[in-house]
């Protein structure tokens, strides 16, 4: 008897009975060995003692052979296990096989959840939790002029200050974004850069690959203009040679010597930009404008507040100095982690994408527990007669978990795939969403996550059915699975404990995908105050160099307005310093004569708009009272006429008419008075998503840069190339960049809440339909197992509607028990999500509503065919199979 | 003959008791008459060092044990050679011989 071939049960020894088997061998042994002695003639005690003497060392023997039994043992018990696993693992991939339908389901769903888990985690782990790939980023901060809600950037006189006031900084750094045309001599193109303080690469420990990083020398007036470029500009446009550093290019018709190449790998600010100017900033005559984005690296993590403290005292005591250029005295200087600056406003969405996918990971499991009781159920009978052969409980729920743990390891083989082919996905296409795409990996925290995944499925859709397929007494399973059981109660609660989750589960994701959805919508619909089809925009920078005689930029502003009037196509040319839906440039604030700002109170603030006179009439705004700006506006060396927009006169004069009332803008209090002059309708230039709080739009007079709006009578895109061409034809070296139909920039600032209500639409369809597997499955076991029950009420008399409407019953109860639960977990989670809203409360009850009434429609579907099957049942038929 | 019955060499009682199992399973006390008879009590095998014997060749897989019913109906664990046991009986056996062989010419002449 070959031991593969055994049953492996009757190897099993019981713990103790190896010492006890040598005992009685041994006692055998020498019992033997008397009656051999008695039989030649010696006395029992005489026999007795002989045999012992022949023996030799009893007690010694009796260890030895003890010791050496349990060595074999341990030895067999150690094969037996890995062959008992090994053929666990067969039999159940054979099993598995067999049914392709459930292992297929419980794969792709176990395996999405998991997959699409890791990839959020890893982008959220980049984006938000891994620190900044800089030297020492603990360090790190962001300084900020505090006024809350908003975080204001510096001016170039706060800058000064705080680099020639602060002590508790080894440096600070602070930088401007700035487009800049670079030309190789032939044609012109609008690159991103960024205009740096010396200090910059210092400040953030980058080193360059190729030459070296600036120094005090580079931002003194007199000395050569020195940039930074960046990997891909030096192997892009310079070639990639190594003799790049010293070498000189144009930027905006300037001379600038190549400091520096950047390595490829740069941190998160410097991502995507092209070259990095050192600042030429000058003395400020006032203390505003503010663009300057402040970082500062401490001397050391803990003097945090210390330097708090510095940064709110430097600003007190400059206050008074530009006293007249800004009176907000609320305001304050701040820091905060620089991490936290990078990351942004994403919290909440990663947040909600991380919570989605891992709902649908445990759905998913939910739904494979469900499906494997089921199977356990029915193979009730199979288990049984293993345990009646010997199988201890232990085996056979080792013989259920080696199932699940294929199915684990399945999916979490295809988690990996989805997750590798997704971080890739991530990587290209999340930089419209998230930042720091760029250092999403598959790292040890995603693995890690994974690996947790991956063991908390085996236990969650394994664990239980085990421990129920081995529950109760062997007998009393056996004899039931003869008969046609009802499984047992604990089974069935359980398996509508599973059914009702997956609903509550379920419900809160369709709710906020929902809500989601519904802000889509309302943001689809706002108003945007003019017709914005035929509508083309871009971007015209003129390069400084080339326009140094008075009058030039004007010149060259008013030849380009006649030349495109005159394209075929073009009905009406405009200027602007912005453009809708959310590309404005400028806030300024204003003092107004009738409600002037006390001490103590901030002036109030308006987006502010630069335009020319055509503008109103190219977009289509409406004069509502006074008149619009025109060219004697612009030629006024101050500022002494504005248009203002409908909700702007709203806000402030709500009472009366705003027309001919006065303020002083910007803070400056010598300046003369700034008259409104007309009232216009309403557009929106700060976001689809934000209210109508007022426009100021100011006459504009040539400066170097500015948007270009076209409106045409031909599709844009046809008449594209002709502007494109006369603006090449009047100058080469200021190309339009940036452009776009105003309907393309409305699509574009749409994308972000259509792809995340695409992403938790499609997450909330999974679980859905994962939910109605679950509740089909169930009803349809409860129909199949309650076959003799629905036959004899039927030969009872019950009419079939009484059948139909009972089992129906059954499972909407169900149902509608998990979706309830399921609402009142989204009334409290959807608060949490109010600030990705538009148009809709976070407790929207038409939303709540619509995804009751969808759930139970759908689930009354899945409902619908085991409860036709219950009908359909023959009382006959059933009875006699009895 | 000299009298009184020789010490037994290291390692040897294994090989005998492989030897005797080549006749069929058997309890120890079989196996210890048996080793008597063949040897006219020339061997002195202590049972002891029998029964050692017995369960390291257990231990090591060369022999099988199992319980059965002794002849006058006790419950009595009878040993089986196994097939790794039989191989390992053959090589023995050989390096046994090949000794004695090279022992015996050594000692040849007297």
């Amino acid at each position: 008897m070959s031991e593969a071939r055994k049953p492996l049960w009757y190897l099993r020894r019981r713990p103790g009975s190896v010492a006890s088997e040598v005992d009685e061998e041994l006692a055998t042994h020498l019992q033997m060995r008397v009656e051999e002695l008695m039989g030649r003639g010696l006395r029992a005690d005489e026999a007795r003692r002989e045999a012992l003497r022949q023996f030799g060392d009893l007690e010694f023997t009796r260890r030895y052979c003890r010791t050496e039994d349990q060595r074999k043992e341990t030895h067999v018990q150690r094969g037996l296990f890995v062959e008992e696993l090994w053929q666990d693992l067969r039999i159940s991939l054979r099993g598995l096989i067999r049914v392709p339908m459930l292992t297929l389901t419980i794969l792709m769903t176990v395996g999405l959840g998991i997959g699409a888990t890791t990839v959020i985690f890893s982008a959220v782990d980049a984006a938000l939790l891994r620190p900044l790939p800089y030297a020492d980023p603990g360090r790190l901060v962001r300084i900020y002029t505090d006024t809350p809600p908003f975080k204001f950037p510096f001016s170039v006189a706060d800058y000064q200050t705080l680099e020639a006031q602060q002590t508790r900084f080894t440096q600070v750094a602070g930088y401007q974004n700035r487009s800049m045309a670079y030309s190789d001599g032939v044609s012109a193109e609008l690159l991103r850069g960024r205009v740096v303080s010396w200090t910059y690469f210092d400040v953030l420990g980058l080193k360059p690959l190729l030459g070296r990083t600036f120094t005090s020398a580079d931002s003194q007036p007199g000395n050569p203009l020195a940039v930074i470029v960046s990997y891909s500009f030096w192997q892009q446009r310079l070639g990639g040679r190594r003799d790049a550093a010293g070498q000189t290019i144009k930027l905006d018709g300037n001379d600038y010597v190549v400091a520096g190449v950047l390595p490829q790998t740069v941190g998160p600010l410097e991502q995507r930009q092209d070259f990095f100017a050192a600042e030429r900033w000058g003395t400020p005559p006032r203390k505003g404008p503010f663009f300057i984005t402040a970082l500062g690296r401490l001397r050391s993590e803990t003097e945090r507040p210390l330097a708090a403290d510095e940064l709110r005292a430097i600003n007190r005591r400059m206050f008074p100095l530009w006293k007249v250029s800004y009176q907000d005295d609320k305001a304050t200087w701040s820091a905060m982690d620089l991490r936290e600056y990078v990351a942004g406003d994403v919290g909440t969405i990663a947040g909600l994408s991380l919570a989605a996918v891992a709902l649908v990971w445990l759905i998913a499991c939910a739904n494979a527990s469900n499906l494997l009781i089921a199977r356990v159920t029915s193979r009730r009978r199979e288990l049984s007669v293993r345990a009646a052969l010997g199988a201890s409980r232990g085996r056979v729920v080792r013989y259920l978990l080696a199932e699940s743990a294929l199915l684990a390891a399945g999916a979490s083989a295809i988690g990996i795939a989805l997750a590798w082919a997704g971080i890739r996905l991530v990587r290209v296409a999340g930089a419209e969403y998230l930042p720091r795409t760029q250092e999403i990996v598959l790292g040890r925290p995603s693995l890690a996550l994974m690996a947790v995944m991956a063991v908390g499925s085996v236990l969650l859709f394994g664990l239980i059915p085990a421990v129920h397929g081995t529950g109760g007494s062997v007998d009393e399973s056996l004899r039931s699975a003869t008969r046609s059981a009802t499984g047992s109660p604990a089974v069935r609660r359980l398996r509508r404990l599973l059914v009702g989750s997956q609903f509550a589960i379920a419900t809160p994701l369709l709710v906020v995908a929902g809500l989601l959805l519904v802000s889509l919508s309302a943001l689809q619909r706002v108003d945007l105050g003019f017709d914005s089809r035929n509508l083309l925009t871009g971007s015209i920078r003129l390069p400084p160099a080339g326009y140094q005689q008075p009058g030039s930029v004007q010149g060259f502003w008013d030849e380009l307005q006649r030349r495109l009037q005159a394209v075929p196509g073009v009905s009406g040319v405009a200027f602007a310093d912005g453009r809708p839906p959310n590309e404005v440039n400028n806030f300024n604030n204003f003092d107004l004569e009738d409600f002037p700002a006390g001490p103590g109170q901030s002036q109030p603030v308006s987006p502010w708009l630069a335009v020319t006179p055509e503008f109103f009439h190219v977009m289509g705004l409406s004069l509502l009272q006074g008149r619009l700006i025109d060219e004697r506006d612009a030629q006024r060396p101050n500022l002494e006429a504005v248009v203002v927009d409908r909700a702007w006169a709203r806000r402030f004069f709500p009472n009366g008419s705003a027309l001919g009332k006065r303020f002083k803008e910007g803070g400056c209090t010598t300046c003369p008075w700034t008259e409104v002059v007309g009232i216009v309708s309403e557009a929106k230039y700060v976001g689809l998503d934000k209210p109508d709080e007022g426009t100021v739009y100011a006459p504009w007079s040539g400066s170097f840069s500015r948007f270009l709006v076209v409106r045409t009578t031909a599709p844009p895109a046809s008449v594209l190339p002709a502007v494109q061409r006369t603006i090449r034809e009047l100058d080469a070296s200021a190309p339009l960049s940036s452009v776009a139909t105003i309907d393309e920039l409305v699509a574009r600032s749409l994308q972000t809440p259509r792809s995340l209500s695409a992403l938790i639409g499609g997450f909330a369809v999974v679980a859905l339909t994962l939910s109605m597997i679950g509740i089909y499955g169930v009803m349809a076991y409860y129909v199949q197992q309650h076959s003799k029950d629905i036959g004899i009420r039927l030969a009872l008399g019950a009419a079939r509607s009484d059948v139909l409407r009972h089992v129906v019953g059954q499972g909407m109860t169900l149902v509608a028990s998990g979706t309830v639960v399921g609402l009142l977990t989204a009334i409290v989670a959807t608060r949490l999500m109010a600030s990705l809203l538009f148009g809709v409360g976070a407790i929207d009850p038409a939303t709540f509503a619509g995804v009751f009434v969808l759930v139970l429609v759908v689930a009354l579907l899945a409902c619908a065919g085991p409860a036709a099957r219950a009908t359909a049942v023959q009382p006959a038929t059933v009875l006699r199979n009895e | 003959m000299a009298s009184g019955p020789l010490p037994l060499m290291q390692g040897t009682l294994d090989v005998l008791v492989l030897r005797v199992l080549t006749q069929g399973p058997m309890h120890g006390y079989g196996v210890a008459t048996l080793i008597h008879e063949r040897t006219d009590g020339d061997l002195a095998v202590e049972d002891a060092a029998l029964y050692q014997a017995l369960h390291r060749l257990d231990r090591q897989g060369l022999v099988e044990a199992e319980w059965a019913p002794s002849e006058n109906n006790r419950r009595a664990r009878y040993y089986t050679l196994t097939r790794a046991g039989r191989r390992r009986l053959r090589e023995e056996a050989a390096n046994w011989r090949r000794y004695s062989r090279a022992v015996e010419a050594v000692l040849e002449g007297i």
